[in-house]
């Protein structure tokens, strides 16, 4: 089972937008895949029309592992589940700090899913907290969308930077552009600059569109509703791309 | 069909229900809807259903399932094709080997046609999302059109219990329940052809104190019943087994009538034996042919390539022969001569009190019986004792007819002996009876074989491979011979005589302890 991460310090960069369509292209690639919106905000649960997680208690590993299981819920695809988000995730970090080795208490509770999915997808929150340190751990790879402007391209180096302070394994960060306009030159540069400089960054872009920002009318992912637009082909592709690196990293 | 997962997850619905009676609580989406028009098949024995599986043709292909009580189960294997009667008719390995066991030589015949509709109906909340699956079915007539049964499956999504609950519950309320007969079991009935076992070996309701002629009769009546049963079967040439079970019929009955002496008159017993006996013999050379095409392969085996083209002459004349031998035995039993002989012979022995009088017709049939099976032990006994490796072939011959007399009695009147020692020395009696029946076989063949070369047959190639087979079945007997002899002394050693002893030569007393704790329940 492979755990995959959506995640930037910044917000507003494309993370649910990826976890959203990344998730329904692994299941109609035909793996089993989970999503688990960590995020608060529960944006991920809004696109597949699922409530909100009920409370459950966060003592330690046991009783975190059966209130997710509890909250599994299968969405309107095919071999895809989703794990809504739920207020209480805010108190995700007090848990896990209260937890023997609570570095590596979220990998330890998403192995008890292996026999059920073959891939999991992380939503995370847009910051950095003992919750995003364990899904650092927890992760085989860590997607990070860049816009490229010189306030993504500074984030990125602090994420960077974070990595290798805290002797995290950098090589999972595997960051893309996203929310890419061809014909703005800043982005260009930047295009141009930071791929120069991290040669880990995903060979696909994903494109800057309005059929994206629709999501939040139509309330599905955007490949069941628009599946030849630019954005839905780029995610395809990217999903392609990850799946080749899974192979790899297997 | 999707394959089920437990009978008690199908719910059958009021006839006349749609989808749309969910929809005060759920949205309803209808899906796609699959129809198709699926013919069953089996055999006249329902071996498949019997053993678990249904198999159905639609369009070109072929798909075997299994069912429970006629609700399908999971699918094994498909092939495309058409006009498959036989196992070995069949091109896939998988499938070859599913149905060999079940349909062994008899041929597959279509029994039912229905028409299938399937379609899964989603059903969403006010958020507009999927909170359950319910998968509607029905079963139609074919040709007519006319709705035999509506049956649905609640699909619950994960995480979505309580909304499957509360579908369910809304499906209860208008008379959705569960039902043991699947719609593949409703379709049969529909079509009359509802699966039943099939036997050669009935059991007739005895007891050791039923007057002779009344058992005799009931146990006559029922025989013939089933020699008329296959009748169809031997007409429209399905498989070689209804030939084969009309005979075992015919014969079974001449037997008894020549095994119970005095119980029906001795004339009428002689001409009723006559009757039988003539019936038989009119499809003797049809059995003939029939054994030599289906050990083909076989004898095809046993000798060497370079025989094979002349053997395949031969089995093609064979073939012919049988061609033309089937269609006059076809004529013969389709004729209202043969159908008025065989049901006026069971109708007379429906009733006992049709015959004249008789010495032995009201005697407790049960000491009756079980002298008769002491006698005929005594009798294969004595013949036993006096085989050896250099005796003749008439004796081994008459020894097998004596064995087939005394295992047609101990199965006609099994109800009567105590379950336990009687199936022992049923099986004994079988095994010495398969080495008999092995050597005879080679015997007879021999001798058909040589009568159908002196009837002008030529070629060289023939000639060369009717050499050979004469040769391969001269070495089959020589070693069949010598088997006999290692069952045949078991069989009349000191330890089953003694058993045959205790059993049957005090029937008075067996009547006493056959109480029915002894027999299998």
């Amino acid at each position: 089972m492979m755990i995959i991460a959506s995640y930037s310090i910044k917000g507003g960069v494309g993370k649910t937008a990826l976890s959203v369509n990344l998730s329904y292209a692994l299941s109609e690639a035909g793996q089993r895949t989970l999503l688990i919106d960590l995020d608060p905000q529960g944006a991920a649960e809004f696109y597949f029309r699922v409530s909100s997680a009920e409370k459950f208690r966060m003592n330690d590993t046991r009783t975190l592992w059966g209130g997710l299981l509890r909250n599994v819920r299968e969405t309107d695809f095919s071999g895809l589940d989703i794990i809504p988000s739920n207020l209480a995730y805010r108190h995700f970090d007090i848990a896990l700090d209260s937890m023997e080795k609570r570095r590596k208490q979220l990998r330890r509770v998403l192995e008890k899913f292996s026999e059920d999915y073959d891939t999991i997808v992380l939503d995370c929150p847009p910051n950095i907290t003992l919750l995003s340190e364990n899904v650092f751990r927890a992760s085989d790879m860590i997607l990070v969308p860049v816009i490229p402007t010189i306030l993504s391209q500074r984030t990125l180096e602090q994420l960077d930077s974070f990595f290798r302070d805290e002797e995290l394994p950098v090589e999972r960060l595997r960051p893309f552009f996203s929310m890419v306009q061809k014909r703005n030159n800043m982005h260009r540069d930047t295009i141009s600059e930071l791929s120069a400089s991290f040669p880990q960054f995903l060979k696909t872009t994903i494109p800057f569109s309005a059929d994206v920002e629709k999501m939040g009318l139509r309330r599905m992912p955007l490949l069941a509703y628009s599946r030849a637009c630019d954005a839905a082909q780029a995610y395809r592709a990217l999903c392609n791309e990850i799946i080749a690196l899974q192979e790899t990293v297997s | 069909m999707e394959p089920q997962r437990n009978c008690a997850d199908w719910l059958v619905l009021p006839p006349g229900l749609s989808p749309e009676c969910l929809g005060d609580g759920w949205d309803v989406a209808r899906q796609r809807r699959t129809v198709a028009i699926f013919t069953f098949h089996d055999t006249f024995e329902w071996g498949l259903w019997f053993s678990g599986y249904t198999l159905y043709s639609t369009g070109d292909e072929y798909v075997l399932q299994t069912h429970v009580n006629g609700w399908p189960g999971a699918v094994k294997c498909t092939e495309r094709g058409v006009g498959r009667r036989f196992w070995h008719d069949f091109s896939t390995d998988a499938m070859r080997s599913y149905l060999r066991e079940p349909l062994g030589l008899r041929g597959l015949t279509a029994v039912a046609t229905g028409r299938f509709s399937t379609q899964l109906c989603e059903l969403r909340n006010d958020m507009g999302k999927i909170v359950c699956r319910v998968e509607w079915n029905t079963v139609a007539e074919e040709p007519g059109g006319v709705e035999i049964l509506v049956w649905c499956r609640v699909l619950p999504l994960r995480g979505y219990a309580r909304e499957a609950a509360q579908v369910t519950e809304r499906l209860a309320s208008i008379g959705a329940a569960p039902s043991s007969a699947g719609p593949i079991a409703l379709l049969l009935r529909h079509a009359h052809q509802e699966p039943r076992v099939y036997t050669l070996k009935p059991t007739f309701d005895l007891s050791f104190e039923t007057p002779a002629r009344e058992a005799v009769g009931r146990i006559i009546s029922t025989i013939l019943s089933i020699a008329d049963s296959n009748i169809h079967g031997i007409i429209s040439d399905l498989d070689t087994e209804f030939l084969h079970d009309y005979r075992i019929c015919l014969r079974k009955t001449r037997s008894l009538l020549g095994l119970v002496k005095d119980v029906y008159p001795a004339g009428e017993t002689c001409r009723v034996r006559k009757q039988l006996g003539d019936l038989a013999r009119a499809t003797n050379r049809l059995r003939d042919l029939d054994v030599y095409l289906l050990a083909r392969q076989d004898l095809l085996e046993g000798l060497p390539d370079s025989l094979h083209q002349g053997l395949t002459q031969i089995f093609a004349e064979f073939s012919s022969e049988r061609e033309v031998e089937q269609r006059r035995v076809g004529t013969q039993l389709h004729g209202r001569a043969t159908a008025r002989k065989l049901r006026v012979l069971r109708e007379s022995f429906s009733s006992p009190s049709t015959h004249e009088a008789s010495s032995a017709a009201l005697l407790p049939v049960g000491p009756l019986v079980f002298r008769g099976i002491y006698r005929r032990y005594r009798k294969i006994r004595k013949i036993g004792k006096d085989i050896s490796i250099d005796t003749a072939d008439e004796m081994l011959h008459q020894l097998r007819i004596e064995c087939k007399k005394l295992r047609y009695l101990m199965e006609f009147f099994n109800e009567l002996i105590p379950a336990k020692e009687g199936l022992l020395l049923q099986k004994q009696l079988r095994r010495l009876q398969g080495r008999l029946g092995d050597f005879n076989d080679s015997s007879v063949q021999q001798r058909f074989l040589l009568d159908w070369w002196h009837k002008g047959r030529s070629g060289i190639d023939a000639a060369l491979a009717m050499g050979g087979l004469l040769a391969l079945l001269h070495q089959r007997r020589h070693q069949a011979r010598l088997l006999v002899d290692e069952v045949l002394q078991e069989f009349i050693g000191d330890d089953v005589a003694t058993t045959f002893k205790r059993i049957f030569r005090r029937p008075a007393v067996m009547s006493e302890n056959n109480s029915p704790k002894d027999r299998p329940q």
